[in-house]
């Protein structure tokens, strides 16, 4: 116990010495000798990158070399440099043939994907249909955090054909099944069961995409060499590393001083300043991302809302008025050019409406004070009401700011809204245990078509279909979860999408969610040394990306 | 004095035990790490599979004693994220902490003594004055801004060092390490420095305020009147005298800066295990917390316990004491 006594008194010696030390003695005689830090010698880095070299500094890169492991974006964009997939997309995420040159229902419960001929792996085996369905039944064998069997839930089984025929029979007739392929990365099935570890290592990090493996390591970075054998297109760059960094400000400062040659998820307050930079080039796009409000229209609401102070027991959301004042009363062009600094569109539907089963015909969502106050005073709400609103603060660029505005704008409308924006880490636990009346959350329709977005979100839920996972407002219209059944059953593209896009007009009519803005992003590069075309899913791929003068 | 050990060791079981329960409540209380972690386009069939492979839907105090045994039998159970086992996850990142712990804290006292020894050698001196205002700005600019400034001034402005990152490492005894090559150290001094500065502060008040009161003593007018050199009289008599309280702080900065060195690693990207810890904290990685934060109890235990140890060699009077 002895020393423990010591340490506690020398404390307090040392906060005693502290204080003395505070008191600055003046004195007339000095010698004024400067005290200088020694830094090291530091020689300036010979940084001059080759022009075959691309250094990337990312946000956010993958969990694991295993292209089976999860389904986070950061992951799939890293490991489109060594495999590749099925099926492609393209920059606004409508399909492409991929390593299947096409594919046909060739009836309700089976799919036939032609293979790709002369397509090597990078140890010089040939692509076949047999790897295809290997990768697809290892899929479920993986033990990852986030699992990707959500894109293998509708298959049935595998059934290889010839060498370069697949069929894939289905659960029932899967209309979107293509879709659900565009993230399915193809391993070569003589790498038989391995796990994680043997991916991380490099040894069975064998895949057929342009560029090859050469190490990664957790959080840190990825480097990558060209395959030179590469089936398709082949990509500019020689040697490609992909450096994490995950600090905004760090990830800025290391393009300015020449640590990397591009940067993704240029903060809004930098962005200013770069379009003014002779130095650097910027690249802007949407996202796929739209920040959604989500009102609570259960019988009772988790946490009620109060009109002068009391609680009152019924839920305001229920009233369509009530839901259409609150849209009403959202000013979407601030959002866009004063809350989110010019990096913000302004959103009319969940997703962009270009996307397989948007709608064209949606207006513009307009701005009117007056009529959103006549509403809620027609609902029985003429002096409003006081509601508690959640969101993240950590997700998505600009989401904290974006739900302080809200509630800012509501509470012209005469509502008191008390914004809370948190955490995400607290944010979903608590929205999945449905204990918020109103929130604001963020949704990036990454498949490209509206089953992925609209079966989710406003379909009921039901666990028993698969259906309505995300839907937590105990929102339920039959007429919709029809259609979208339908839909999924539909195998002609016209029809559905058809389908899809009264889903789309009758939910946004309804204000099931309320869509405020799309999120825009921001890469940036030093001047004229690259181009680039930036794409929806915010993948920022090295094959994509070529020289100036090339 | 084996007493005094085992004393030591029983009391770092008691806190480790604690702090795990403590962990375990804490993330239980802010919720499912399935939430957070997974994907929206997940099936309820999904979402309930995953919560059995990972077992969160057996009751916590089951969770609890499963996860002890492991600990028991030297298993601290696998990252929910990378799915890799704990322990070489964190070591795999933590000789880069250590790295950077030690030169800010070599920084830190290499200036930082010698700085306020003479602080408190020549008190009036103007020199004095600017030292001391200078341990001030140590103490008091946030760390994150300082870094930035430093990142803007040497890698941005004047190009001669990297913004960041950790650059190229050589293998000693295995261990990947930087300082051997000069291009690890381009890459190791802004970052070290920034970590510096507040303990820089600190270990300048402290040999300013010991040498201030030192001076005034019996032993060194007695030591001056032994017409001893100046130098052999502070380099000898006050160091040594100061020496304690140092040794102290310096035992306990050194364990917090290498625990917390989270901002720093931050802005400079370097991958230790602050950048570790505060991803896992934001998908609720609950083995990797745990274990990081039962290290970092062992990992002050034996820092105490040493600077403990150096108090008997430093201090004749100590050593007595405790073999009384």
């Amino acid at each position: 116990m002895q020393g423990d006594v010591l340490v506690t008194h020398n404390k307090i010696e040392q906060a005693h010495f502290v204080i003395k030390g505070d008191c600055l003695m003046l004195s007339r005689k000095n010698v004024i000798r400067a005290v200088t830090i020694a830094l090291i010698g530091a020689t300036s880095l010979s940084a001059q990158a080759l022009a075959q070299d691309l250094t990337i500094g990312v946000r956010a890169g993958p969990d694991s070399i295993d292209p089976h492991w999860s389904t986070l974006g950061s992951q799939a964009e890293s490991l489109r440099h060594i495999f590749d997939t099925v099926v492609a997309v393209d920059k606004d995420l409508q399909l492409q043939p991929g390593l299947a040159t096409s594919w046909t229902a060739v009836d309700e419960n089976t799919w036939e994907f032609k293979i790709r001929e002369g397509v090597k792996f990078h140890d010089g085996s040939d692509l076949t249909a047999e790897d295809v369905k290997f990768s697809i039944d290892r899929i479920p064998q993986v033990t990852g955090p986030m699992s990707m069997t959500i894109y293998t839930k509708s298959v049935e089984s595998v059934e290889v054909i010839d060498d370069y025929t697949v069929h894939v029979h289905t659960k029932g007739t899967a209309a979107t099944l293509p879709n659900d392929f565009i993230r399915l990365f193809v391993v070569s099935s003589e790498i038989g069961t391995v796990g994680n570890e043997e991916f991380n290592a490099g040894t069975a990090a064998i895949g057929t995409g342009p560029y090859k493996f050469v190490s990664w390591e957790p959080k840190g970075d990825l480097v990558l060499v060209r395959n030179e054998d590469y089936w398709g297109e082949a990509p500019a760059w020689e040697n490609v590393v992909r450096k994490e960094i995950p600090n905004d400000a760090s990830r800025v400062a290391a393009l300015q001083s020449g640590e990397v040659d591009l940067i993704n998820y240029v903060p809004a307050t930098d962005y200013a300043g770069m379009q003014n930079d002779p130095r650097l080039d910027t690249f802007i796009s949407d996202s796929v991302y739209i920040l959604n409000i989500t009102p609570n229209v259960k019988d009772e609401l988790p946490v009620k809302a109060k009109v002068n102070g009391a609680e009152i027991a019924e839920n305001p959301f229920q009233d369509l008025r009530v839901r259409e004042a609150m849209d009403l009363a959202i000013n979407r062009d601030i959002l866009s050019q004063v809350v989110l600094e010019g990096l913000g569109k302004p959103a009319n539907q969940l997703m962009p409406a270009t996307f397989f089963g948007g709608s064209t015909a949606l207006p513009e969502r307009e701005y009117d004070l007056e009529r959103a106050k006549a509403l809620l005073a027609e609902a029985g709400y003429p002096n409003g009401f006081e509601i508690d609103f959640a969101c993240t603060n950590n997700r998505l660029p600009g989401d904290a700011a974006v739900c302080e505005a809200l509630s800012q704008m509501w509470a012209r409308a005469g509502l008191k809204v008390n914004a809370n924006a948190l955490n995400g880490t607290v944010f979903f636990p608590a929205q999945q245990a449905g204990e918020y009346s109103l929130w604001l959350s963020g949704w990036g329709t990454l498949t490209g078509e509206a089953s992925y977005t609209y079966g989710s979100l406003v379909h009921t839920a039901d666990p028993e279909k698969g259906l309505g996972a995300f839907n937590k407002s105990g929102y339920s219209n039959p007429e919709i979860d029809a259609l979208l059944e339908e839909g999924a059953r539909t195998l002609d593209d016209d029809k559905r999408r058809a389908l899809y896009t009264q889903v789309t007009e009758l939910s946004m009519n309804d204000r099931v969610l309320i869509p405020t803005v799309i999120i825009q992003t921001v890469w940036a590069a030093k001047a004229d040394t690259l181009t680039f075309e930036p794409r929806v899913d915010q993948e920022t791929l090295a094959q994509l990306i070529t020289p100036v003068g090339q | 004095m084996l007493g005094f050990f085992i004393q030591r060791v029983f009391q770092a079981v008691i806190v480790v035990v604690v702090m795990s329960i403590l962990v375990f409540l804490g993330v239980y209380a802010i919720g499912n790490p399935i939430d957070v972690m997974i994907d929206p386009a997940a099936t309820q069939q999904i979402r309930d599979t995953l919560i059995r492979q990972y077992g969160f839907d057996r009751p916590l105090w089951e969770q609890y004693f499963v996860f002890v045994g492991n600990v028991l039998q030297g298993d601290f159970g696998q990252s929910f994220v990378y799915r890799v086992p704990v322990l070489d996850l964190i070591f795999s990142r933590l000789p880069a902490t250590f790295e950077l712990a030690l030169g800010a804290m070599l920084i830190a006292s290499v200036i930082g003594i010698p700085l306020g020894i003479w602080a408190g050698y020549r008190p009036r001196a103007f020199s004095s004055k600017a030292i001391m205002a200078l341990s001030i700005l140590g103490f008091s600019l946030p760390t994150f801004w300082v870094g930035l400034l430093l990142v803007m001034t040497f890698a941005v402005q004047l190009h001669w060092l990297p913004s960041g990152g950790r650059g190229p490492t050589s293998d000693i005894l295995g261990i990947p390490l930087s300082f051997v090559t000069p291009a690890g150290w381009s890459y190791i001094i802004l970052p070290a420095f920034n970590l510096a500065l507040f303990n820089l502060g600190l270990l300048i008040r402290l040999a300013r305020a010991g040498t201030l009161e030192a001076m005034s003593s019996d032993y060194v007018r007695f030591a001056r009147a032994q017409g001893l050199k100046e130098s052999k009289v502070v380099g000898l008599h006050v160091l040594k005298n100061i020496a304690i309280p140092i040794v102290t702080v310096f035992g306990l900065e050194f364990g917090s800066t290498l625990a917390f060195a989270v901002v720093t690693e931050t802005i400079f990207n370097w991958p230790g295990v602050g950048k570790l810890i505060i991803d896992s904290i934001m998908v609720l990685d609950r083995p990797v917390m745990v274990a990081y934060l039962i290290l970092v109890v062992l990992l002050f235990v034996i820092i105490n316990l040493v600077v403990d140890l150096l108090y008997g060699v430093l201090d004749p009077r100590i050593r007595a004491r405790r073999a009384a």
